[in-house]
């Protein structure tokens, strides 16, 4: 009976829980994409290299974010509930009202969520694997991974661990919902959508005084970030971020009622449509969404920030990578005794051939003076510039202030031999028996190499987990955002479905109601936008001084994709809400 | 006289299968200036009727005319400009909003026909003046008391000179001063402004302060009464013995 009316009441109030099945099978998607990294083209590829212990680094990393994302999804699915129960605190006020006992009501929301929570895992699940293939398609190609690669997979780790992880949030849902409705008075449930909420309207000096005050405050803020840099973690650090968002929260507090005396005092503007009601229905929900705003400003801030930050320095890495080394292996062994060994010899014996695998190569002694100095024949730094040209000669002798001589002159020690080649046909298996030769050839000499693949999978490592970790933190943050703003301004259209009604009575056409509610969510939408892209553009200038230090920064790719995951993701959301809103209104009218 | 409102056959059913007849067959005309009451027990189709003329119900059968415009032809966009423009509207509940102050609850009413700017504050000042509420604009519906409140909705219900004001239950949530006062104000505005209003009640108190009243039974016309040159108490007595007669054995159903 009761399994029955749980699954009858989730089909009737569908749009109520269709915001909720939405944010449930969202996070779900996100968590299982973020967790099956190792499905990833990429990640698999930088994992069948041996050299680089760079996976096991991110999917440690990936454990411990998981968890911080764990808890942003936990408030945003309880939230979710939140508005639920609270929409249909009527309906559950006539069960009790009817006689049904305080635990069967919770029982039956009980029910409820958990039909609800079964079908968005599911769907969240399948869309996350759909989801983490098609990103795996698009990294591997963002990262030039050879098509082999790419393989249909599920992980099924990350599967367990997101089943387990919403086990938990909804668990604590339900825990939630047995709450509410054993401490809700009944009269309060029979007449929540009659409460009439006070209206506080502060006087214009008030207004005027916060608004300025939270001003002050930011621009006080910003000024420290950018004096003392983002690097400098002290005391003085806490007060700049506590000023900064006490600044927001003032800001937020006093706009509306800043706004609303604004306009008022431009009549033409006031009594002009629906502007008079906007305004007042923006100033009467502020007084209850100002903190919230302030959340969202900042979480805003967190995701544009990471967004552009990551993709930056992705783009100052690869640059990195390019400029290192030019040559594909670059192999250094270091005197004996005052002795240095025939490095191409040395190499053809151990099974590496160095005329048959090599397309080109090279081999020279560096000496050294009594002073130490570094010293090149003339005709070895000739055959270099020959083969590598001018410039890669030219960097080596600054990097290691090397000296040219004609010849061989009295006073100078061998130093080191040098190997310089670049592989003939595949350059992974070359790789490997480079490698292996080098193993054999039991030189009794200390010896470095770098290789341009090994340094290339380093710095592929560090790129991927730069972006990846960058660009899903932003969308998880972005997502946060934009989900809470729509459940706020789908419940407040709930709320308000009684103004629509009278304005509907006194003539108000669709048309002009469709667009009060979407002037709304606009609001909603873009002030705490437009002051998050403030703060974004005052600390992306002070982490860019910092990138800088490193390498260049390439502000112009990072504000585009920045620019471009904001209004894919928050521009969707945005749409979706005003569609919802209207919804919600047109159905009530 | 101007006909102001013509009501020809109107029919509106309820539910499939098992049909409800909320309003069968009602013929009745308003003129211009005129004050015109409603009566009937509950489920007599009253309030089904007057949703009818104000367009927010559609009938079933029959037509309406406003000002010699048949209101049940007309498309969603010109509802709401006919609405807009033509009618004015004061109900039991769900009047005024809540964010907006009394001035601006009044104002709303120019607003939304793009008054110009300059005549909002002298009519909102009149008719606030002409209703006895100036005292209380600057006050949020909350802060008002059930009579302000609906002599706030009358307000904003005649300021943009409707040819027609649909009252539904004004009094019913008002004690009986709040209401004599409102009703008193009703008067004044018919007298003074010749505004023509159509009440719905089931209060023969209040329906006593009418010129006319019909009184429904099970969705039809059931009796007419003209208050003509008599006197309003013994108009009420003449109210009270139709409603006697209406709920025969049972009259204590209005």
């Amino acid at each position: 009976m009761f399994s029955k009316l749980a699954v009858k009441n989730v089909g009737r109030s569908f749009r109520d829980y269709g915001v909720y099945f939405l944010t449930v099978a969202f996070g779900v998607c996100l968590f299982y994409v973020f967790n099956a990294l190792e499905t990833q083209t990429v990640i698999r590829y930088l994992a069948q290299h041996p050299r680089t212990n760079i996976v096991g680094a991110i999917q440690q990393l990936i454990g411990i974010l998981s968890v911080f994302v764990w808890v942003v999804l936990a408030f945003l699915i309880l939230y979710a509930s939140g508005f639920l129960v609270r929409r249909r605190s009527r309906e559950l006020g006539t069960y009790l009202m009817l006689g049904m006992e305080r635990w069967q009501v919770a029982r039956l929301l009980l029910a409820e969520t958990a039909v609800t929570a079964l079908v968005a895992l599911v769907v969240g699940l399948v869309l996350g694997v759909v989801l983490s293939q098609a990103l795996s398609i698009f990294t591997a190609g963002l990262f030039a991974v050879p098509r082999t690669f790419f393989a249909f997979s599920i992980s099924v780790p990350a599967l367990l661990k997101t089943i387990l992880a919403f086990a938990a949030i909804f668990l604590l849902v339900m825990l939630y919902h047995a709450f509410t409705v054993s401490r809700r008075k009944l009269i309060d449930l029979l007449r929540a959508r009659r409460v009439n909420q006070e209206l506080k309207v502060r006087s214009l000096g008030a207004s005027v005084f916060f608004f300025l005050a939270g001003c002050v405050l930011l621009v006080i803020a910003y000024a420290m970030l950018l004096t003392r840099g983002l690097l400098r973690v002290d005391a003085l650090f806490w007060v700049m971020l506590g000023l900064g968002s006490l600044g927001t929260l003032l800001f937020f507090r006093a706009l509306s009622g800043f706004l609303l005396r604004l306009c008022q005092s431009n009549k033409k503007l006031y009594y002009k449509n629906l502007n008079m009601f906007i305004l007042r229905q923006f100033n009467a929900n502020i007084n209850t969404t100002y903190r919230s705003m302030t959340v969202i400003c900042l979480m805003l801030l967190l995701a544009i920030g990471i967004t552009a930050t990551s993709v930056g320095l992705n783009n100052t890495v690869a640059q990195m990578a390019d400029q290192t080394i030019v040559q594909d292996v670059e192999l250094a062994v270091w005197e004996e005794k005052g002795e240095i060994p025939d490095l191409p010899a040395a190499l053809k014996e151990a099974g590496f051939d160095p005329d048959e695998q090599c397309s080109r190569w090279l081999s020279f002694p560096v000496y050294r003076d009594e002073d130490g100095h570094s010293i090149m024949i003339q005709a070895d730094y000739d055959a270099y510039a020959a083969a590598w040209g001018q410039e890669v000669v030219d960097s080596f002798v600054d990097s290691w202030r090397v000296r040219l001589v004609p010849q061989v002159e009295e006073g100078l020690t061998a130093d080191r031999c040098y190997f310089l080649a670049d592989y003939a046909g595949d350059a992974q298996t070359t790789e490997e028996a480079f490698l292996a030769a080098l193993d054999q050839a039991h030189f009794l000499y200390s010896y470095t190499y770098t290789t341009k693949l090994s340094t290339w999978m380093e710095l592929m490592g560090t790129k991927v987990l730069v972006l990846f970790i960058g660009l899903y933190l932003g969308v998880v943050f972005l997502v946060a955002s934009a989900a809470v703003l729509a459940l706020q301004q789908l419940s407040q259209a709930a709320d308000s479905a009684q103004r629509y009604r009278v304005l509907s009575r006194l003539g108000v056409s669709e048309r002009m109601r469709g667009r009060s509610v979407d002037i709304q969510v606009f609001l909603a939408f873009f002030l705490p936008l437009a002051l998050a892209l403030v703060h974004a553009v005052v600390g992306m200038t002070a982490a860019n001084a910092v990138i800088a230090q490193v390498g260049k920064v390439d502000a112009a790719a990072s504000s585009a994709v920045t620019a471009l995951l904001l209004v894919a993701v928050y521009g969707g959301y945005f749409l979706a809400t005003c569609w919802g809103s209207r919804k919600i209104l047109r159905a009530s009218a | 006289m101007e006909q102001i409102l013509k009501v020809e056959g109107l029919c509106r059913d309820y539910g499939r299968g098992t049909v409800t007849h909320a309003v069968d067959h009602v013929d009745f005309s308003v003129e211009k200036g005129e004050f015109v009451g409603i009566m009937g027990p509950s489920g007599s189709g009253k309030t089904t009727l007057l949703n009818c003329i104000s367009t927010i119900d559609t009938p079933t059968a029959g037509h309406i005319w406003v000002e010699g415009q048949d209101i049940t032809t007309l498309k969603q966009k010109e509802l709401s400009r006919f609405r807009r423009e033509r009618l004015g509207f004061v109900f039991q509940d769900c009047n005024l909003l809540d964010t907006l102050t009394a001035y601006e609850n009044i104002a709303l009413a120019l607003t939304i026909r793009k008054t110009p700017v300059r005549q909002v504050d002298p009519l909102v000042k009149e008719t606030a003046q002409l209703l006895e509420i100036t005292e209380c604009l600057n006050k949020y519906p909350y802060q008002m008391s059930g009579g302000q409140q609906q002599r706030t909705a009358a307000a904003r219900a005649i300021i943009t000179q409707p040819a027609l004001i649909l009252a539904d239950e004004p009094t019913g949530a008002l004690d009986s001063k709040s209401a004599r006062l409102l009703l008193e104000r009703f008067e004044v505005m018919n007298q003074l402004r010749q505004a023509t209003i159509l009440m719905v009640t089931h209060d023969a108190f209040t329906a006593s302060y009418c010129h006319r009243i019909l009184v429904l039974r099970d969705g039809a016309v059931f009796a007419q009464l003209e208050r003509g040159n008599q006197d309003r108490r013994d108009f009420f007595r003449r109210i009270i013995d139709v409603v006697t007669e209406l709920g025969g054995d049972q009259s204590n159903v209005l």
